[in-house]
Order: C-alpha cells, then structure tokens, then sequence
C-alpha cells in the first residue's frame, strides 16, 4: 500500500519508540527539527516573560480601565500561545529548562519592564511614569513577537504543517495586539486616530486562532 | 567621529561562502545613512540578512566588525564585551564610518556570550 507514496519515512524502524518519524518527516523536508525546536523554546519563552512583565505594566496603568482591559487581553493571549506551543517542544523531543533564569535569558524577545527606575525604597518610581510611555514598551513587545512568529512561519512552510499552523494563528494575535496598542498610542500620545479596526474579545484573554490547545479551561 | 544627521557611509556587507544565506559568497557594497541600520539598508536593497527581535536583544543578527565604527544606541543588549571582541549586531547597528561586517555570525557570538556566562547563554549550544 505504501508503493509509490513521495514521503514515506525509511529511517524508522517497526516499532522504534527511539526516534520519531514526526521529527524524520520535517527533516526530510530539510529543516533542522533540533534547531527548530530550539528556536520554539526561545519564542514560548519571549510568550512567558511577556505574560509576566505585562501583568506588572497592566497595574501600572492605573486608573486607564479601557487600557487594562485591552493589556489583560494580550496578556492572557501571550500565555495562551506560551501553552500552545509547548506541547510541541516536547513532541520535537525537548523540554523546559529546568532553571527559570536560563529560560528568561534566552526569550527571543526582550524585557517589557515598566519603563521608570526603582525609588531608593525599592519600589517603582512613578513620579514621571507616563501612560504613553508603557503603551510604547506594550507596542514594541508586540512587534517583537510578530518578527519571532514570521520567521518561524517562515522556517516551518512546506515542511512542518504542525508547527506552522500554530505560528500563523499565534502571528494572526500578535497583528491584533498590534493594531490595538498603535490605537491607543497614537491617541495617547500625538492625539491621532488610528483605528484598530477590529471588534471586542468575547472573555478577557479570548486568544480566538489559538484556544484549540489549551492546558484547562481555566485559562 | 560626529557627523551630520544625513551623513551617509559606505558599508561593506560580506557574506561568508559557507553562510546558508542566499548571497553567499558575495560581498554587497551599501549606502547608509547616519540614522539607518545595517540590516534595515540591506534589506532595502534586496539583501537578505538573518535577524528575529530586530530590538538588539536576540543576536539572530550577528555580524563581526572588519573595519570602520558602528554604534548601538537603540540595542536591548549589547555588552563591552561584543563590543571589544568586534561584535555588531546589525539590527540596530548604525555606521559612523565607512565599514566592513561579515555577517552571519550569530554561533559565534552565542559562544563568545555563553564563555562569559552572558544571556542567552549556554543552554542554546548543542552538542
Ligand atoms: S535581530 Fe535580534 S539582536 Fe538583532
């Protein structure tokens, strides 16, 4: 039955559990699935130090409803694409650093820190903290993850539809937080209109392209 | 060595033979401007280069100074270290001289940052 078939894996032996025709299948197609994965964990790790930092930009825009609510949307949806992917860094035969730091340090996106320095008293120092300001760290984030996300699309079309198709429906949210925070910022900021375009989340964290492989449903 | 904002440098983009980029092998001469990335002018001009966080942070962009001056003003991280050891990043890179990078440098400056215990560390060097 398999005479003829273009793609079928010869490397895997019956009954191997010591490799993965899931990894043989991308390799034959000429991506690095080592690489690939590794690649995978950077950009799960740029989705976590974002759900992490943007928790602490979200109370920093104190007072600003409209503006935390949109930033807990990004910010649930970050975690959402941190939990979607990985289940796929194991499939690809990897893991989570075990030490936190290690994992932070190689996110492939950088910081989004409040963007005042702390008080002498170790707090953050809010006197000049602007509300522009933290739309511009929220808005650069986003364009971060958008460039991590293309280039993974970018390594993964035509050779590992699995993968691929969740880097295109997490990329489809990055445009959106996108849209949204150059909005907000050109309003906050310059007083132009730039609509978004687009209309409300359901539930806070809604992730509407990237829902399908979540942990619980208590995300 | 201060310039005017529309001083405009030649740099010397020279991509290694054994690089998997399109233009292996050949050596690109580009104008850019004081106030333009390398990477920015090379990919306007049709250029490939590799590059992910485009905010100086990744090191996707690697390249290793020849020759000329270049400064980061805008890189999330970019340590004396890189810079002694003649380390650009291109994304943020932006000439003051006439300059000569050879790009696609990115294993080597993981490894110059893992020797150093500097982020992204060794966990990414496999083997
Ligand atoms: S592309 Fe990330 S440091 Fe240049």
């Amino acid at each position: 039955m398999s005479d003829g078939k273009e793609h079928d894996s010869g490397s895997v032996e019956p009954g191997d559990t010591s490799k993965r025709v899931g990894m043989e299948v991308i390799r034959e197609r000429g991506v690095d699935p080592e690489e690939l994965r590794e690649k995978l964990v950077d950009a799960i790790g740029a989705e976590f130090t974002t759900y992490y930092y943007y928790t602490n930009l979200r109370m920093h825009l104190a007072g600003e409803e409209d503006y935390k609510e949109i930033t807990e949307d990004a910010r649930l949806e970050d975690r959402a694409h941190f939990e979607l992917v990985v289940p796929r860094v194991y499939e690809l035969e990897g893991s989570l650093p075990n030490d936190i730091r290690e994992f932070a340090d190689r996110a492939s996106c950088p910081d989004a820190e409040v963007p005042t320095p702390m008080d002498d008293d170790g707090g953050f120092d809010t006197e000049d903290l602007e509300v522009e300001d933290i739309l511009e760290v929220l808005l650069e984030a986003e364009r971060c993850a958008i460039r991590t996300w293309s280039e993974i699309c970018d390594m993964t079309r035509g050779a590992d539809p699995r993968t691929y198709d969740m880097a295109q429906r997490i990329l489809n949210e990055e445009i959106d937080h996108e849209a949204w925070f150059i909005e907000l910022l050109s309003k906050e900021r310059d007083d132009e209109i730039n609509p978004a375009g687009h209309f409300a989340r359901g539930e806070p964290g809604d992730a509407p392209y990237s829902t399908n492989n979540r942990f619980n449903d208590s995300a | 060595m201060t310039g005017r904002a529309d001083d405009t440098w030649t740099v010397t983009v020279v991509v290694p033979e054994e690089s998997s980029l399109d233009a292996a092998g050949e050596t690109v001469e580009l104008e850019v401007a004081e106030h333009e990335t390398i990477l920015a002018a090379a990919r306007s001009a049709g250029v490939w280069l590799p590059a992910d966080c485009q905010q100086g942070w990744c090191i996707t962009c690697a390249a290793r100074l020849v020759e000329g001056d270049v400064v980061h003003p805008d890189a999330r991280r970019y340590y004396d270290g890189d810079r002694e050891a003649d380390f650009v990043l291109t994304c943020t890179a932006k000439p003051r001289a006439d300059t000569t990078v050879v790009v696609d440098r990115y294993d080597d400056l993981l490894e110059h940052r893992a020797e150093r215990g500097k982020p992204p560390g060794s966990a990414k060097i496999r083997g």
